[in-house]
């Protein structure tokens, strides 16, 4: 394996791109994700806040530090993980992680890791989604991907602009991956539009150091609000309101989190 | 002097008939409360070097030459090795050594669960020999698992046969009750998830094993790895100096250290086996899970008069069963008890002793049991708890008990109830529960230790005990300090090495205090005894007539005052020798610790968040040797204790019995940010039937009554009945649930 | 195998080695740091963590050819006040988290010499201590200048 550490954009061409490792590093110790040639992008994906745009490679301790942006996404940034990983891992990497579903990382031959079956549907799921679960029921992790959302963040990409919620996709029997990200495209830069307030409540079991069973975003903007949900989906979940959660399909043993998010949903709207 | 008996020896709540010698010390007890240094906080000998990173662990343990060695698990839950190829294996880069099933203890043929270790391989590095174990082609043939240890009690498939106690007459008790009650209590399996993993370091040196091991008891990891190599108790040297903890699991010698051995040999050079975290979570052992069917009958007034209990311990594959069904025995009078305990074998990964085992789960089901008969009769928990007082361990009397003044103790505590209930607001709800305790912790003969005073005045005390992390250390150099009359500076430990010191016990079961620390005393009051004879010659005085004091040797009418090191000064490279051995418990008594603690919750009924905000702690462990470190292990007793009661569990897939719980983003342990406010205080009264020091042991004792004290507090706050270990967000909500229908059918509940 | 420079606790050292290996391994097996534990090797519990430019990282998911900047580990700090602090509150079960307890905790003193409670609990949760040590470490950490 070999290791490049570029200084320019132009002198990246292929291989794994891995900005603070705290993901990257244990899946290919895990044989997860594999190979020959390891890319450092710290050197060349923006980082620091300026104004309403953040840079991909800003730390989330950076963020939590930063007086500048919503409040949801500083909440959810400063739940998220340990102090040691928020002062590791950056912005743009956080969008990009794996569920924490204990077959998927065991190596379970899911369908996530392209097989044909959701181990967790008959197995251990107390962790895993309520809404669109039916193929895979993994929980996409991300708390700043929930605030994200609920934010309407815009990404630029080393190929384009999008919205965060085009950045999902739900896995599906043709294609397994759970983001549009092309190989070799990087996340550069995301961008805030203006929000009235915005409020990230995290339903953990433990105060800290806990990914989210049920992490609620809800943003107010031109006097609606929206809701992104983390721990929820296979992917970042946008929800108009708590009525969405009459839409949930909850396995035998998530149904607890069904309540969990009408409870957080409630007091984040009542927050804001 | 020496004196064969024929006694009952008990270990983590099993008792086996031994032979021992025993010697007897003139020494009577300090007497009660603070002496110099006894009784007083005293910061670790070994702190700074721990602190410093500096400390030498087994982890740390480097030698030329060293090759690592890993071991090949399991795939399934039961099957047995059919065919097995290394061929493919040893032809990879630095492979130097391979071990197939039956060429060291604990590679098996038949695998009963998903990561037991049937073969194992060294090379040059531990990347090495991982990819060479991927490499090994194994032929299985998978046997049908049993998984649910239900169906293994219906199928009769047992560990041991079915443990049955009757005292009384229950049935007739029953009938005659006011009030009966009947529950299920689950708790699930928790890890004990020891910072540093399982690992030993072998070399051979001629015909002496070293064995570098992260090990609770070196003699007993000696005694096994001399067993199983067929050489003398002698030949095999154990250094455990500095360990990374252990809470039970690190008892015996285990497969990795019996495989370290036979590599080292094999390959004439050094071999490190150490478990990754992961390997430990799966195969180093585990608090069982266990199923309770209690039922308690119950008079007006409050008395108890009839406790039955059904218990499934699931064990695993193997594996003891502990003692679950001890705190409804044990705890309270009754006079009419019948329990039944079953030990399902399972092919799940075997139970190890987790800070007393048996005992954390028992007293889960019957103090919750407890409080809901409190509720039925409307009686205050704590007054329940005192009418039905024991006074002596099922007719055979206490050495002391002194639960009572924990009682007291715990008062101040309990009459915060209204204040506390009081602060619930919106959907937070507030509540206050309690739970009390017994378990061992007395220690036994036989342990050993030497005194050795160098003519500086400086006194090392030698014995191969361990210093688990509890202190121990420490504690043995303030005995050793208050006995001879010196500062605790003066004194230093040496420990944890079986070819350096005489034996002395485990470190488990609350025992090494009790245990060692009154032969550390003898050890040193016979080093004393020759220092006042050299010194009485010295100045032509009686011996009566010398004391020690703070390390000044003086004859008591002021004629004479110098320091020991001066003093001894005189005698250049002579020492002073001391030694002491553990003397008998006292016959025909039940040495027992005991103790409550009340604590206070906040839920919040909407999301089922349950935090712990307070625990009081009142623990009766005879006398205290070091206050400090006496408050330490019940701050971390309880702390593990909530851990056990609220974030931990090991989940296994049904299906394949493979654990899935096995990093620590998913196996979820306490944070400093999940810690309450925590209050400890100890009667500190020393048993006056128990060894020339009066201490027993308190290593495990806290971490018994926390979980039932919180699931009563929450049931204070909020009248929810909770059976169910870990209170999960699920399960509280559950509870809150089955609260709301029992309300709505109009039973009374507490909300 | 491939030449990589680092600067830990103010010295510079040039060493050979293989690409993908842990900052945490190659302190502790090629240059002898040995203060530095390893317990999970995934990044969930921190006692690997070192401080990189002053803020603590996880050594164990780091890998050595990526480090940029200046490395501080437990050995680089056994002066500091904290260790005193530690030893007089007990806050020192087994041991083996707590170098890495030092590490988090004076980058968190740098940052902010009168930290509350609140602040502490924030700044620690990413080094666990499985003997329960933390109302120690607490007391430690609020009274590390005495």
């Amino acid at each position: 394996m070999e290791l490049l550490r570029p200084s320019d954009l132009s002198q990246v061409d292929g291989g794994l791109p891995m900005h603070g490792g705290t993901e990257v590093v244990p899946l290919l110790r895990d044989g997860i994700l594999e190979a020959d040639r390891l890319v450092d992008i710290r050197g060349v994906v923006p980082r620091g806040v300026d104004g309403r745009t953040i840079g991909a490679g800003t730390t989330l301790a950076e963020l939590e530090a930063s007086s500048s942006i919503p409040e949801a996404l500083r909440e959810a940034c400063r739940l998220a993980a340990s102090p040691q990983l928020r002062n590791m891992g950056s912005v743009g990497g956080n969008l990009l992680q794996s569920t924490r579903c204990w077959y998927w990382r065991l190596k379970y031959p899911c369908r996530l890791h392209g097989g044909d079956r959701c181990h967790a549907r008959e197995g251990e799921h107390r962790e895993h989604a309520i809404f669109a679960n039916d193929f895979c029921a993994s929980a996409h992790p991300s708390d700043v991907a929930a605030a994200l959302l609920a934010l309407d963040a815009r990404l630029r990409t080393t190929q384009r602009e999008l919205r965060l919620a085009d950045l999902y996709r739900l896995p599906d029997e043709s294609d397994r991956r759970t983001t549009t990200l092309e190989p070799g495209e990087l996340i550069l830069e995301l961008t805030l539009p203006e929000v009235e307030s915005s409020v990230y409540l995290k339903a953990m079991d433990r105060r800290r150091w806990s990914f989210p069973q049920v992490g609620v975003a809800a943003a107010r903007v031109n006097g609606g609000v929206r809701f992104g949900l983390a721990g929820v989906a296979p992917i970042p979940w946008l929800v108009t309101g708590p009525e969405a959660l009459g839409d949930a399909t909850p396995l035998p043993r998530t149904a607890w989190k069904v309540d969990v998010a009408r409870a957080l949903m409630a007091r984040a709207a009542a927050q804001l | 002097m020496a004196r064969l008996i024929r006694t009952e020896k008990e270990v983590e709540g099993r008792f086996e008939e031994v032979w021992l010698v025993v010697e007897e010390d003139p020494l009577t007890q300090w007497p009660s409360g603070p002496q110099a240094i006894v009784g007083r906080d005293a910061v670790r000998k070994d702190g700074p070097e721990r602190v410093r990173g500096e400390a030498r662990y087994t982890a740390d343990v480097q030698l030329p030459g060293m090759l690592h060695a890993v071991l090949l698990r399991s795939p399934h839950a039961y099957a047995r090795v059919a065919r097995i190829d290394f061929a493919r294996a040893l032809e990879l880069p630095g492979v130097r050594a391979a071990l197939k099933p039956g060429e060291a203890k604990g590679l098996v043929e038949e695998a009963e669960f998903v990561g037991q270790p049937v073969a194992a391989i060294a090379a040059d590095s531990l990347e090495q020999a991982r990819r060479a174990v991927e490499a090994i082609d194994v032929e299985w043939h998978v046997l049908e698992a049993v998984l649910d240890p239900e169906e293994a009690v219906r199928r009769e498939l047992f560990t041991i046969e079915p443990a049955r106690y009757e005292r009384g007459d229950v049935e007739q008790a029953f009938a005659g009750a006011d009030v009966v009650i009947e529950g299920t209590y689950r708790t699930s399996v928790v890890l004990h998830n020891s910072m540093e993993t399982h690992q030993a370091v072998c070399e051979w040196v001629g015909d002496t094993l070293n064995a570098y091991v992260s090990t609770q008891y070196i003699w007993g990891v000696r005694d096994n790895l001399a067993e199983e190599l067929g050489i003398p108790g002698d030949k095999v040297r154990v250094v455990c100096e500095f360990m990374g903890g252990g809470f039970g699991s690190k008892n015996g010698a285990d497969e990795q250290t019996y495989v370290a051995a036979v590599l080292a040999k094999r390959t004439g050079r050094p071999v490190r086996c150490a478990l990754s975290r992961r390997e430990e979570n799966v195969a180093a052992g585990n608090r069982n899970a266990t199923i309770q069917k209690l039922k308690i009958g119950g008079r007006r007034d409050g008395t108890i008069v009839a406790l039955e209990g059904e218990y499934i311990n699931a064990v695993g594959a193997s594996g003891w069963s502990a003692m679950t069904e001890g705190p409804l025995r044990m705890l309270y009078a009754c006079e009419n008890v019948r329990t039944v305990r079953y030990g399902a074998k399972i092919n799940t990964p075997p139970m190890k002793a987790f800070r007393a085992p048996g005992f954390v789960e028992g007293t889960f089901g019957l103090e919750c049991l407890i409080d809901e008969l409190a509720e039925k009769l409307e009686l205050d928990p704590l007054e329940l708890r005192k009418r039905n007082y024991a006074d002596s361990n099922d007719g055979t009397p206490y050495s002391s008990k002194n639960l009572m003044e924990c009682y007291e103790l715990a008062q101040k505590h309990w009459d915060r109830r209204d204040e506390v209930r009081a602060r619930s607001t919106g959907t937070w709800k507030h509540g206050v529960g309690m739970a009390s305790q017994t378990w061992f912790g007395g220690g036994g003969p036989p342990s050993y230790a030497w005194t050795r005073v160098g003519s500086d005045g400086r006194i090392t005390v030698v014995t191969a005990m361990q210093d688990i992390g509890t202190g121990t250390r420490t504690a043995m150099a303030q005995i050793a300090a208050e006995e001879l009359g010196v500062p605790l500076d003066d004194v230093d430990v040496v420990l944890g090495d079986s070819a350096r010191g005489p034996y002395a016990t485990l470190s488990a079961g609350s025992s090494t205090t009790p245990s060692v620390g009154p032969a550390v005393r003898a050890a040193a009051a016979d080093a004393k005894q020759q220092i006042l004879e050299i010194a009485a010659q010295r100045h032509d005085v009686a011996e009566d007539d010398v004391t020690i004091e703070d390390g000044v040797v003086k004859s008591r009418d002021g004629k004479f005052a110098t320091p020991l090191s001066e003093f001894l000064g005189l005698l250049e490279d002579a020492q002073i020798l001391g030694k002491g051995a553990r003397g008998p418990n006292p016959a025909g008594m039940s040495v027992l610790t005991f103790g409550i603690q009340v604590v206070e919750v906040a839920v919040d009924i909407e999301t089922g968040e349950v935090r712990v905000e307070r625990v009081a702690a009142a623990h009766d462990v005879g006398r205290i040797v070091n206050t400090l470190g006496a408050r330490s292990q019940v701050e971390g007793g309880i702390i593990q204790g909530i851990g056990h009661t609220l974030s931990e569990q090991r989940l296994h897939d049904p299906e394949t019995g493979r654990i899935l719980t096995t990093t620590l983003d998913a196996y979820r342990m306490p944070t400093i940010a999940d810690v309450p406010e925590i209050v400890s205080e100890f009667v500190d009264q020393p048993d006056e039937h128990l060894t020339n020091l009066g201490s027993k042991g308190l290593g495990e004792p806290p971490i018994i009554p926390i979980a039932a004290a919180i699931a009563n507090a929450i049931r204070d706050a909020t009248g929810a009945d909770v059976h169910e270990l870990p209170i999960s967000r699920e399960e509280m909500l559950r509870a809150l649930e089955a609260a709301k229908r029992k309300e709505q059918r109009g039973a009374p509940a507490a909300v | 195998m491939s030449e990589l420079q680092l600067t830990v606790n103010g010295e510079a050292y040039t060493v050979e080695a293989t690409v993908g290996i842990s900052l945490a391994q190659l302190l502790r097996e090629t240059l002898g740091f040995i203060g530095t534990k390893i317990a999970c090797n995934e990044g969930h519990c921190g006692a690997c963590t070192v401080q990189i430019d002053g803020v603590p990282a996880l050594s164990c998911i780091t890998l050595a050819h990526a480090v940029a900047g200046d490395i501080t580990t437990i050995e680089g700090l056994r002066d500091h006040p904290l260790v005193e602090a530690f030893v007089r509150a007990d806050a020192v079960q087994c041991g083996f988290c707590t170098p890495g307890q030092v590490v988090s905790a004076a980058a968190l003193v740098a940052d902010n010499p009168s930290p509350t409670v609140d602040e502490i609990r924030h700044r620690m949760a990413g080094n666990i201590c499985r003997c329960g040590t933390y109302p120690r470490i607490e007391e430690a950490i609020l009274h590390w200048r005495d």
